[in-house]
């Protein structure tokens, strides 16, 4: 699989057209590729996988060494009050969960965080920041610290107020019926798990440059109305995979471009090859050498990027309810062991009462 | 807790969501500036000018925007550091014992544009530009600084607040309280400091925001649907007296220094009409910056 880190990305359709008249002598054109690796999401936030993977498994081995040194102090401190079965319960219950398993939990809970973003009415670019934000915490921090519970709202919350949306906090926790003390008090923590990077180069805006490029490269081989649908799918799909690992892999123009490949292959296709080798009869000459020159890829190479892309973003991040349930349960039995014996001399006595009532674990 | 990195030695100045200190960092002895965001205040947790600071200096390197440098917690503060920049325009063109040069002037103007420039190539509207906040280093260097008001270019259906931009430097859009504006506006308020420095006084000084009208329109004219396509339809046009633009003579004597190429550059950023205003590549490539005398080299110009 190819990376940004090794792949130059292409521009988006509207690839900077101005007029390109004399420069004074220390005037220096940037490409749009050029901005992007300035950008902070570029620099702080785009991984090769190995390196994603890489990041997860310390994440996770850092917390787990902390939480089984947490339970091993328990067991220490009280010693003498447990019995044999008590301590093989908590060895066997209590058990830290794995990076993989995060990954699920993280997953199902950054699909809440777009559902209660969407709910809130809030614009498609807020939701995913929200959706961006939240993920991007859990790079940082393992579920065994931050109960990603307790960490949905800030970042919808903050999400809103670093894209100029501000949404009160009396009135975000009466829509969201959150609690404004959590709220709060995970902002700072937030913040600096962003590393204070907040600006996001979301998919949708070179879905714009794209389509209206699309329109001028295929002038009157597109039906209009036609086109609406297929940008209004392209959104949906963007935002869907805002919910996978390929913004860690590919430039926004590549999310773009995979998303218009899912909706309509024959279309991209086409504008690609115009785009790459067809003589474009709307553009001038010069045009033409500005885009080859800022596409400074085959169209080949591009081609193998946008499928990788579009794998990783077919790929489903869903997590059942009961899996993540399981999850959140070992989460907090390793946080709280005195209630897994709890739960265990409840379970005794329910027996002797009746032995055959099956209790269903109470989950958090 | 281990000795800090950054330390602030005196309080330089105060704004109305932060404290600045002068400060030393500690492993290298730059100085530094410390700008500590007042969190307590603010109910609603970390206050929107602070986090539009963050995220936008975070974003921007560029020789002629103020370089953030670290951004740390403590004590339940926010704390951005910053380069340290111990003047600013406003500070200079005051100054009467400082005298400067026409090529001074567009020494200044060239590095505000690219700054600004940088910006708006990075989709960001900075939003409040005046001699104030463009603070110079001690190189000579101009640094776009105070980014409490900016924000990333609208979509076309996003409704925008027209309370931006400090008063003298807001452009007619904004006078009219359009809900609809580009980084024109930035242009604007440039030309507004490049007619400032030319004058040495501010150019246009309303009292009030009503008197900002006014004293926008008596000295530019009054735009009209003629060279501004629909201008008549803000609500606030028909109360207007209409003013007709300053002829080029009259320009040329109000601005007696200027060559031609230098009113073209001023008319070009005071455009009325937002869409026809110049962009900052057309500032940039102007022929004022072309046509001697050359922009001074920074680090020559007298700053104290
Ligand atoms: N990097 C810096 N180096 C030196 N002094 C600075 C620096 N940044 C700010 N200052 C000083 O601190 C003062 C306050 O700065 P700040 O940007 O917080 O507020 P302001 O722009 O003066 O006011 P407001 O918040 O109303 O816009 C400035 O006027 C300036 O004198
Ligand atoms: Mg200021």
């Amino acid at each position: 699989m190819t990376s940004i880190r090794q792949q130059t990305p292409v521009s988006d359709g509207k690839a900077s057209k101005d007029s390109s008249t004399e420069k004074p002598s220390n005037y220096k054109r940037l490409s749009d590729d050029d901005l992007f690796r300035h950008s902070s999401q570029y620099r702080f936030w785009s991984f090769t996988p190995e390196q994603l993977e890489q990041k997860r498994i310390q994440v996770n081995a850092q917390a787990v060494q902390s939480i089984e040194e947490d339970l091993r102090n328990f067991v220490a401190d009280n010693k003498t009050d447990l019995n044999e079965e008590e301590i093989k319960t908590i060895e066997m219950k209590a058990v830290p969960v794995t990076a993989e398993e995060e990954l699920k939990l993280i997953n199902l809970y950054a699909k809440k965080v777009q559902m209660i973003a969407q709910r809130l009415n809030l614009p498609t670019e807020i939701v995913a920041t929200s959706i961006t934000f939240f993920r991007r915490f859990y790079l940082e921090n393992s579920v065994h610290k931050f109960e990603p519970k307790a960490i949905v709202l800030t970042t919808i919350f903050l999400a809103c107020k670093s894209d100029n949306y501000f949404i009160g906090i009396d009135s975000f926790c009466e829509k969201t019926r959150g609690s404004k003390e959590q709220i709060l008090k995970y902002e700072f923590p937030l913040l600096e798990s962003l590393k204070f990077s907040l600006f996001n180069h979301h998919p949708y805006r070179p879905l714009h440059g794209f389509f209206l490029d699309i329109q001028a490269v295929l002038h009157g081989k597109v039906d209009l109305s036609y086109m609406g649908h297929i940008y209004d799918r392209c959104k949906k799909r963007i935002t869907e995979a805002l919910l996978t690992d390929a913004v860690y892999f590919y430039s926004p123009p590549q999310i773009t471009l995979s998303a218009l490949m899912i909706e309509d292959e024959a279309l991209t296709t086409r504008y690609l090859e115009l785009k790459f080798h067809g003589n474009n009869p709307d553009s001038s000459a010069d045009e033409q050498k500005t885009i080859s020159q800022d596409i400074s890829i085959s169209l080949e190479k591009l081609m193998t990027l946008i499928r990788d892309c579009k794998k990783i973003i077919e790929q489903s991040t869903n997590t059942s309810v009961e899996e993540a349930k399981s999850i959140a349960a070992r989460l907090y039995f390793c946080q709280n062991p005195e209630d897994l014996l709890k739960k265990l001399k409840k379970r005794k006595h329910d027996e002797q009462d009746s032995p055959r009532a099956e209790k269903k674990t109470r989950v958090e | 807790m281990s000795q800090p990195e950054y330390t602030k030695e005196k309080k330089v100045g105060e704004g109305t969501y932060a404290v600045v200190y002068l400060g030393t960092k500690q492993s290298t002895g730059r100085k530094i500036a410390v700008k500590e965001i007042k969190t307590s205040e603010f109910k609603d947790g970390l206050d929107m000018s602070a986090i539009r600071e963050v995220k936008y200096l975070q974003e921007i390197q560029h020789e002629n925007v103020i370089e953030l440098v670290d951004i740390f917690l403590a004590y339940d503060n926010l704390n951005l550091v910053l380069e340290f920049l111990p003047s600013d325009l406003e500070k200079v063109i005051k100054d009467k014992s400082i005298l400067f040069t026409p090529a001074d002037i567009k020494s200044w103007m060239l590095m505000t544009l690219r700054g600004v420039h940088h910006c708006h190539r990075n989709f960001i509207l900075h939003r409040d530009l005046k001699p104030n906040n463009l603070l110079i280093s001690p190189d000579g260097q101009i640094k776009v600084a105070d980014f409490g008001l900016a924000r990333t270019f609208p979509s076309a259906q996003e409704i925008l607040t027209s309370n931006v931009v400090t008063r003298w430097y807001r452009a007619p859009e904004l006078l009219f309280g359009a809900k609809h504006y580009t980084s024109a506006v930035d242009i604007w308020s440039t030309g507004v400091i490049f007619a400032e420095l030319m004058l040495r006084i501010p150019y246009l000084p309303g009292q009030t925001d009503v008197d900002q009208i006014e004293v926008t329109f008596r000295a530019l004219g009054t735009p009209t649907d003629k060279d501004w396509p629909d201008v008549s339809f803000f609500p606030a046009y028909n109360k207007l007296q209409i003013y007709p633009p300053p002829s080029r003579e009259e320009l040329r004597r109000r601005f007696i220094a200027a060559s031609e190429n230098a009113l073209n550059f001023m008319c070009g950023m005071l455009t009325m009409n937002p869409q026809k205003r110049w962009n900052a590549v057309q500032c940039l490539e102007s022929d004022y910056f072309k046509e001697a005398p050359a922009p001074s080299d920074p680090s020559t110009i007298q700053i104290s």
